[in-house]
C-alpha cells in the first residue's frame, strides 16, 4: 500500500474532516428547526456524504495506477477495491429504493420521533467513523496498537448505536404511536431504520473478524486490504445514514 | 450395484426417494390435519426434494450438491421448526395447511438457501478467511464429469454449469408451458376444471400457478442461460486466467440452485395466482406459495448482481495486454452494458418483492390503501428492473450475433465502434422507460408522455444494430452451418419482436394492446430472438470448444427448421387473437369470439418447439461422447480462442496472448486480432 | 449498383405487399367507439411504418443470402469493409426522425382520446373478485349487472376495485383502464355503434379471472332512456319491499364486507358469523354479551369496545351515511347470521 502523507498529517486530517462533519450535523439540525428548507437540508447531506466518500472511503484510490502485474497485492487490491465499490453501488440501489417509498408514501410528512435520541444515534455512529477511518490510518503507517483499539472502540460504537436504534428507538417510537402493522408511517418508519440496522450489524461482524484477524497479527502496514474493505463499508453504512437521519428526523411536518 | 452406470444408479434411487418422500409427507399431513390426503402439497414437495436428493446421491455419493441439498432440507426444517418454537411460546397457532405455517416456511426458506451453501461448500474459502486461515490460490479440478456436481472455480466448469440448469429449467418451464397450452387448445376447461385437485388446488388455481411459474422460471432459466455463456466465453476473451473473482463466482452460481428449489415449490405451497409480476394487493392475499416465489426470486437475484459484478471487474481488470476499449471483442461489450443493468437494477425487484413478504408477514401496510400504501407505487420498483431486465436477456444475446455474423461471413463487422455504443446506449436508455408497462394502471396522467417519448427512443440504438448487421452481411461470403441459422433466425424473429415493440410505445394504441395476446406474442418474440436463438447459436458455436467435438450438423438442422416455422406461427397467431380481444393470463376463454381454431393451431405450434428443443437436448448430451472430434479452429474464426487447440486448458491459455490488431478485420491481408507469447 | 436498384424495387415491393396482407386480414376488431378512431388511426400509421422497416431489413438479409451465399470450394474471405461513418449517421438520424414523428402523433392520438365533454353521464363502476357492478347516479342510483350505455353521448365512468387490481376493458372501445383499490380512476367513452360487447377483465385478479366479464349493451338514447326508467323504478321498489334484514344487508356488501366476514374467518375485524347473543371477550380483558346496545354501540364508536386480538379501526359510520337507522339495519342482519 503507497500513502502519500505522513502518518501525523493523515491524523490530522481524519479529526478536522470529523469536526466539519460534526458542525455540519449541528447545522443540519438547526436547519430543519429554523427554516424548515428542504433543499438546503439536502444540499448539507450530499456536502457531508462528499467529505466521508473523498476522505474516510477514499473513492480517488479507484483511479490509481496499480502497476501492471496482475499477481501483485496491490494489483488485486486494486480489484477487490472495484468489486466492493461495484457491490456498494447495488446496495445504494436498495436504500435508494427505500427512499423513494419513503417519498411516495410519507411526502412532506414524517413520523414522530424522539428528536434527542435521533441526534444521538447519529452522533454514534458520527464518532464511530472517525474512529474507523483513525484505525485504517494506523495500520497503514504500521500502527498496530491504535488500529487495535480504534476498531474495537468502532465496533462497541456500532453496537451502541444498533442499540440505540432497536432498543430504544423502536421501543420510544411504539409509544409515540408509530406503529409497523397500523399505517404506512410505522410500516416505512421501521423498514429504513430495520435494513439500516441490518447492514450496522453486518458491519460490527466484519468488524470483529477484522479484530479478530488483527489480533492475530496478520495485518501489515503493505497488506491490509481487509482493513480498507470492513472500513470502507462502515463508512458506506454512515453515509446511508446521512441520508435517512434527515429524512426520518427533520423533513416536512411531524405526524 | 457398483458396476451399474451412475446415471441409471441415479435414476432408480430417484424413483426409490420420491416414493420415500412422498410417504414422509403423507405421514407429516396425516400427522397435522388428521385426515389422509393423497394429493396433499407437502407430499409432493418431499417427493420432489427425496427424489434430487437420491438422484445425485447415486450420481456422485454424498457430497457437492447431493449434501447441499440435503443441508437445505435439514436448514428449510430447522429455520421453520425455530418459528414454530416461537410461535408456540407466545401462543399462536403451531400448524398451517401446508403443515409449517406461512413465517416459518419464509424463514426456512431462507435458512434453507444459506443452508444449501454451505453444504455444498461455496462459502469453505471466505469462512477461512474470516477466521485468517490460509487457502489455496490455485486450484485443481479432478478430470471427469463429476466436477461439474460440485464447487469448482473454474469458470469454465462454471459456465458450463450455468448453461446446463439453465437448459434444464427451460425444460422445466416449457414443460409447464406444454400444460397449459393443452388446456387452451379449445375453450371450455378440459382437464384443470373446478373438479381438479392437486396440490390444494382446484384446475383454475393450478393453471395460474403454472402460469405465474412458466414466466418466472423462464426468466430465472434466461439469467442462468446468459450467465452461462458470459463466464464461459467472456475470460476466454479478455486473455484472463478467471473471473476476478473466481468464489463469488461459485457462489452466484450456486446460489441459484436453491433459489430455482424455492420458487418450484411455490407450487406445493398453494402455488400463486399473480403472474410472474406479483401485483399486490392480489399477492398479499395469494397462498403461502406467493412467498417462496418471492424468496426464489430473491435469492436468485443475488445470483444475478454479483455475477454482474463479476463480469464488469473482469473486464475491466483482466484484459490482455493491448486490448483497449475499442478492440475488446463486441461481446464484452454487450456482456457490460447487460451487467451493468443487472447489477443496479435487481435490487429493486427485491426490495418490492421484500417490502410485499413484510406486508404479508407483519401487516407492514406498503401496499395497503386502508394503511395509506399506495400498490402503484409497487409497480413503479418492480418494472424498475423489471423492464431493464428484459434488456438484459436480450444485450448479451445481440452481442452473440455480433460476435458471430463477421465469421460466418468472413467481413468486419459493420460499424463495429457504433454496434458497441448501442448496446450501453440500449442499456442507458433502458433505465428511463419503466413507466410504460404502467399506461392504464392508474398512475399519475402526466407521467405517461415522457415515458413514451423514452420508450420510442429506444428504437434508435436498436435499430443500429439491425442495419449493422445487414450491412455486415451485405456483399460477404456467406456460409450457413447450424450457429449462422440460428443467428440469422435470431435476427429475423427479433426484428418481430422490435417491430412490434412502437405499438406498445405509443399510449392510445397501448391502450388497446396492454394485457393482451399481443403483448405475450410481442415479448416471446424480443426473448426468442434476443435470448433463445443466440443461446442456440452459441452452444452451437462454443460446443466444440469445451469438449472437443461437434454437435450433429443434420439433427441441429433439424432443430432450426422445426423451431423456427413452428416460432412464427404461435406468436404471430398470438398477436392475432390479441387485437382481437384474447386478454393475458387466463385459463379459459369465450367460445363466441371464435378463438378455438387458433388456440388450437398455438397449441401444436408449441408442442412442435418443445420436440425440437428435445432434439437439440438429445444432440447435446449425446455429441458430449459421441460427436465428430474437432480440436481445432472449426469455424476459422479470429478470435484467440479459437488459436488454441480445443478443449481448452485448465488455466485457459498456456501462453498469454497480446492484441496486435482489430478483432473482425476478416479480408484484410495479413492482418490478425492476438499474437501469443511464444510466436515471433 | 445493380444489386442496390434490385434491392431497392424488391424493398418497395415487399413493403406495399405486407401492408396490404395485414389490412386484407384486418387486424382489429369492429370499432365501436369515437375514442377508437384516433387509436386505428395510429395503428394503421404504425402498420405502414412497420411493413416498411420489416422489408427494409428482410429483403436485404434474404438478398444476401441468396446472391452473396460463399460458393463451393471458395475459401476465400469477403471484401474487407469496416463500416461508413455517413451511413451510421444516417440511420442514426433518420429513426431519431421517425420517433419524433411518432412521438408528436403518439401525443395528439392519446390526446384525442382524452377530449372531456362536461355534460358526460356518470357512471360507476366497482370490479371486485369476480365481477362487475354499474351504478347510474343520475337515474336515482339504481345498480345493475349489465352496463347500458347511450350511443354517441360521452360517459364518464367513474372506476373503484372492492379488493385487487382489475382492468376494464372492451376490446371493441380500445380504451382500457385500470381499477386500483383504495383510490378512483376514471374511464371516457363515447359509444358509437349500438351492439351488444362484454367488457373483461385485463388484469389478473386471481382464480377466476378469465371469468370475470359482464355484458355492455350500446343501446340509441330512447331505448337507453326506457330501460333506465325501468330499472330505476324496480330498484325504487325493490327498496320499498325490502325487510329490514335485507336492507341490512346490502349495506354490509357496500361498507362492512371488506374487514367483517360472515363466514367464520377473521379478516381485519372479527366475524360477524354467530356473533349476536355470544360472549364476546374485549381488549381490556373484559367480556360483554353481543346484544343490541353492544352491536348498535361498536358500529357508531368503532373504536370503543375494541375485540380482543384486533386493533382499532379508523372507520367513521357517520361519514358513509350510515346513522342510527340504518344501523338498526346492520344488527338485524347480523341477528340473521347464525
Amino acid at each position: 500500500m503507497t500513502h502519500t502523507q505522513d502518518k501525523s498529517t493523515a491524523m490530522r486530517q481524519g479529526v478536522l474532516i470529523f469536526v466539519y462533519l460534526g458542525i455540519l450535523t449541528v447545522l443540519e439540525y438547526f436547519i430543519a428547526v429554523a427554516f424548515d428548507a428542504v433543499p438546503l437540508l439536502v444540499v448539507v447531506a450530499l456536502v457531508k456524504a462528499g467529505l466521508v466518500m473523498y476522505y474516510y472511503m477514499h473513492i480517488y484510490r479507484l483511479s490509481e495506477d496499480d502497476g501492471s502485474d496482475e499477481h501483485s497485492y496491490a494489483y488485486k487490491t486494486g480489484t477487490n477495491r472495484l468489486g466492493l465499490w461495484l457491490f456498494l453501488l447495488s446496495d445504494a440501489f436498495v436504500f435508494g429504493g427505500l427512499m423513494v417509498a419513503r417519498i411516495n408514501l410519507l411526502g412532506m410528512t414524517r413520523p414522530h420521533l424522539n428528536q434527542l435520541l435521533g441526534l444521538g444515534v447519529t452522533a454514534v455512529l458520527l464518532i464511530s467513523s472517525f474512529f474507523m477511518n483513525r484505525a485504517e490510518t494506523a495500520i497503514a503507517h504500521g500502527d498496530r496498537k491504535t488500529f487495535m483499539t480504534g476498531t474495537f472502540i468502532t465496533m462497541i460504537l456500532g453496537l451502541l448505536f444498533v442499540i440505540g436504534v432497536v432498543g430504544l428507538e423502536w421501543q420510544l417510537a411504539k409509544i409515540e404511536e408509530v406503529i409497523a402493522n397500523r399505517d404506512v408511517v410505522g410500516a416505512v418508519f421501521y423498514m429504513m431504520t430495520g435494513m439500516h440496522a441490518f447492514h450496522v450489524l453486518t458491519g460490527v461482524i466484519l468488524l470483529f473478524t477484522v479484530w479478530n484477524k488483527g489480533r492475530k497479527g496478520l495485518y501489515t502496514a503493505e497488506k491490509h486490504w481487509g482493513v480498507e474493505a470492513a472500513a470502507v463499508y462502515w463508512h458506506f453504512v454512515d453515509v446511508v445514514w446521512i441520508f435517512f437521519y434527515p429524512a426520518l428526523y427533520l423533513i416536512g411536518k411531524v405526524l | 450395484m457398483t458396476n451399474i452406470k451412475p446415471v441409471w444408479r441415479g435414476l432408480f434411487l430417484l424413483v426409490v426417494g420420491a416414493l420415500i418422500g412422498y410417504g414422509v409427507g403423507l405421514g407429516l399431513d396425516f400427522a397435522v390435519q388428521k385426515t389422509v390426503s393423497y394429493q396433499a402439497p407437502v407430499a409432493g414437495l418431499f417427493s420432489l426434494l427425496f427424489g434430487a436428493i437420491f438422484f445425485f446421491f447415486g450420481l456422485i455419493g454424498y457430497h457437492g450438491v447431493t449434501k447441499g441439498l440435503v443441508f437445505q432440507v435439514l436448514g428449510t426444517l430447522a429455520g421453520a421448526l425455530f418459528v414454530t418454537g416461537i410461535r408456540a411460546a407466545m401462543g399462536l397457532g403451531l400448524w398451517g395447511p401446508f403443515l409449517f405455517t406461512e413465517p416459518a416456511w419464509v424463514l426456512g426458506g431462507l435458512v434453507g438457501a444459506l443452508s444449501f451453501l454451505a453444504g455444498v461448500g461455496a462459502v469453505t474459502d471466505w469462512w477461512k478467511w474470516a477466521l485468517g486461515e490460509p487457502t489455496s490460490d490455485h486450484h485443481h479440478d479432478e478430470p471427469g464429469w463429476e466436477k461439474y456436481f460440485g464447487v469448482s472455480l473454474d469458470h469454465k466448469v462454471i459456465g458450463i454449469q450455468y448453461t446446463v440448469v439453465a437448459l434444464l429449467l427451460i425444460s422445466v418451464g416449457g414443460l409447464f408451458a406444454l400444460i397449459f397450452r393443452t388446456e387452451l387448445a379449445a375453450s371450455g376447461l378440459q382437464f384443470l376444471t373446478r373438479e381438479f385437485k392437486l396440490f390444494d388446488q382446484n384446475g383454475l388455481q393450478m393453471y395460474n400457478s403454472l402460469m405465474s411459474l412458466h414466466g418466472m422460471i423462464m426468466i430465472v432459466s434466461i439469467l442462468l442461460g446468459i450467465a452461462g455463456i458470459m463466464n464461459y466465453v467472456v475470460p476466454l476473451l479478455l486473455g484472463a486466467q478467471d473471473m476476478a473473482f473466481p468464489r463469488m463466482n461459485a457462489f452466484s452460481f450456486w446460489i441459484a440452485v436453491p433459489a430455482a428449489v424455492l420458487l418450484l415449490s411455490s407450487i406445493f405451497l398453494g402455488g400463486f395466482d399473480t403472474g410472474w409480476t406479483g401485483y399486490p394487493p392480489l399477492s398479499v392475499r395469494a397462498p403461502v406459495g406467493m412467498q417462496m416465489f418471492f424468496l426464489g426470486v430473491f435469492v436468485a437475484g443475488w445470483s444475478s448482481i454479483l455475477g454482474g459484478l463479476n463480469i464488469i471487474a473482469t473486464t475491466l481488470r483482466m484484459r490482455a495486454k493491448g486490448m483497449t476499449a475499442f478492440r475488446m471483442p463486441i461481446l464484452v461489450w454487450a456482456s457490460v452494458a447487460t451487467s451493468l443493468i443487472s447489477l443496479t437494477a435487481t435490487q429493486l425487484i427485491g426490495l418490492a418483492f421484500q417490502l410485499v413478504m413484510f406486508q404479508r408477514l407483519l401487516g407492514m401496510g406498503f401496499f395497503d390503501p386502508d394503511k395509506g400504501g399506495n400498490p402503484v407505487l409497487f409497480q413503479h420498483l418492480f418494472w424498475f428492473y423489471s423492464h431493464p431486465a428484459v434488456y438484459v436477456f436480450v444485450l448479451p444475446g445481440l452481442g452473440v450475433i455480433s460476435e458471430l455474423l463477421p465469421v460466418f461471413v468472413r467481413k468486419p463487422l459493420f460499424g463495429y465502434k457504433w454496434v458497441a455504443m448501442s448496446s450501453l446506449g440500449i442499456a442507458l436508455v433502458g433505465f428511463l422507460v419503466w413507466a410504460h408497462h404502467m399506461f392504464t394502471s392508474g398512475m399519475n396522467e402526466y407521467l405517461r408522455v415522457p415515458f413514451m417519448y423514452s420508450t420510442l427512443l429506444v428504437a434508435v440504438p436498436t435499430g443500429v444494430k439491425f442495419f449493422s448487421w445487414v450491412a455486415t452481411l451485405w456483399k460477404g461470403k456467406i456460409r450457413t452451418p447450424v450457429p449462422m441459422l440460428f443467428v440469422l433466425g435470431g435476427i429475423v424473429v427479433f426484428l418481430m419482436g422490435g417491430l412490434s415493440g412502437p405499438p406498445n410505445a405509443t399510449v392510445s394504441t397501448d391502450l388497446h394492446l396492454h394485457d393482451t395476446y399481443f403483448i405475450v406474442g410481442h415479448f416471446h418474440d424480443t426473448i426468442f430472438g434476443g435470448f433463445v436463438f443466440p443461446f442456440f447459436a452459441a452452444i452451437y458455436y462454443w460446443f466444440p470448444k469445451a469438449s472437443g467435438r461437434r454437435m450433429n450438423e443434420f439433427w441441429g438442422k433439424v432443430h432450426f427448421w422445426l423451431m423456427t416455422p413452428s416460432f412464427f406461427v404461435l406468436t404471430l397467431g398470438m398477436m392475432r387473437i390479441g387485437l382481437l380481444g384474447m386478454r393475458r393470463r387466463i385459463a379459459d376463454y369465450d367460445p363466441a369470439l371464435g378463438f378455438d381454431l387458433t388456440h388450437l393451431v398455438l397449441t401444436i405450434a408449441g408442442f412442435l418447439i418443445a420436440l425440437s428443443v428435445l432434439i437439440f437436448i438429445i444432440n447435446f448430451f449425446h455429441s458430449m461422447k459421441n460427436g465428430e472430434k474437432a480440436e481445432g479452429n472449426v469455424w476459422e474464426s479470429r478470435s484467440p480462442e479459437w488459436q488454441v487447440p480445443s478443449p481448452m486448458p485448465m488455466h485457459n491459455y498456456e501462453h498469454e496472448f497480446e492484441v496486435v490488431g482489430e478483432p473482425y478485420d476478416y479480408g484484410l491481408a495479413g492482418s490478425r486480432y492476438v499474437k501469443f507469447a511464444n510466436e515471433k | 449498383m445493380r444489386h442496390y436498384v434490385i434491392v431497392g424495387i424488391l424493398v418497395i415491393v415487399a413493403a406495399v405487399g405486407t401492408y396490404t396482407g395485414l389490412h386484407a386480414v384486418g387486424l382489429m376488431p369492429v370499432e365501436a367507439s369515437v375514442q377508437a378512431a384516433p387509436i386505428d388511426w395510429l395503428w394503421n400509421l404504425e402498420v405502414i411504418t412497420i411493413s416498411f422497416l420489416f422489408a427494409l431489413i428482410i429483403v436485404p438479409m434474404v438478398y444476401s443470402l441468396v446472391v452473396f451465399r460463399r460458393k463451393k470450394g471458395d475459401n476465400t474471405d469477403a471484401e474487407h469493409i469496416e463500416g461508413n461513418t455517413t451511413l451510421e449517421i444516417a440511420w442514426t438520424i433518420i429513426p431519431l426522425i421517425v420517433v419524433v414523428i411518432f412521438a408528436y402523433l403518439g401525443a395528439y392520438s392519446l390526446g384525442e382520446t382524452r377530449r372531456v365533454d362536461p355534460n358526460a353521464m356518470i357512471v360507476k363502476v366497482t370490479g371486485f373478485q369476480w365481477g362487475w357492478q354499474f351504478e347510474y347516479p343520475a337515474y336515482g342510483g339504481f345498480k345493475s349487472d349489465k352496463l347500458y350505455l347511450p350511443a354517441d353521448k360521452q360517459v364518464l365512468l367513474q372506476l373503484q376495485a372492492l379488493d385487487v387490481i382489475h382492468s376494464f376493458w372492451v376490446p371493441e372501445f380500445r380504451v382500457k383502464q385500470d381499477l386500483v383499490p383504495g383510490r378512483i380512476t376514471e374511464y371516457r367513452i363515447t359509444p358509437s355503434l349500438i351492439g351488444d360487447y362484454k367488457v373483461r377483465c385485463a388484469e389478473i385478479c386471481g382464480t377466476s379471472h378469465a371469468y370475470m366479464e359482464a355484458p355492455v349493451v350500446v343501446v340509441d338514447q330512447a331505448a337507453f332512456d326506457t330501460w333506465a326508467k325501468d330499472q330505476q323504478v324496480a330498484a325504487a321498489q325493490a327498496e320499498a319491499n325490502a325487510t329490514p334484514e335485507q336492507k341490512g344487508e346490502k349495506l354490509y356488501q357496500t361498507y362492512c364486507k371488506a374487514c367483517h366476514s360472515i363466514n367464520g374467518t377473521a379478516g381485519n375485524g372479527p366475524t360477524w358469523l354467530g356473533l349476536f347473543g355470544h360472549e364476546v371477550e374485549l381488549a381490556d380483558g373484559t367480556t360483554v354479551t353481543a346484544d343490541e346496545a353492544y352491536l348498535t354501540q361498536s358500529i357508531k364508536e368503532p373504536q370503543s369496545q375494541v375485540v380482543q386480538g384486533y386493533s382499532p379501526m379508523a372507520f367513521n359510520p357517520a361519514a358513509v351515511g350510515i346513522g342510527d337507522t340504518e344501523i338498526g339495519y346492520l344488527v338485524a342482519y347480523i341477528k340473521t347470521l347464525k
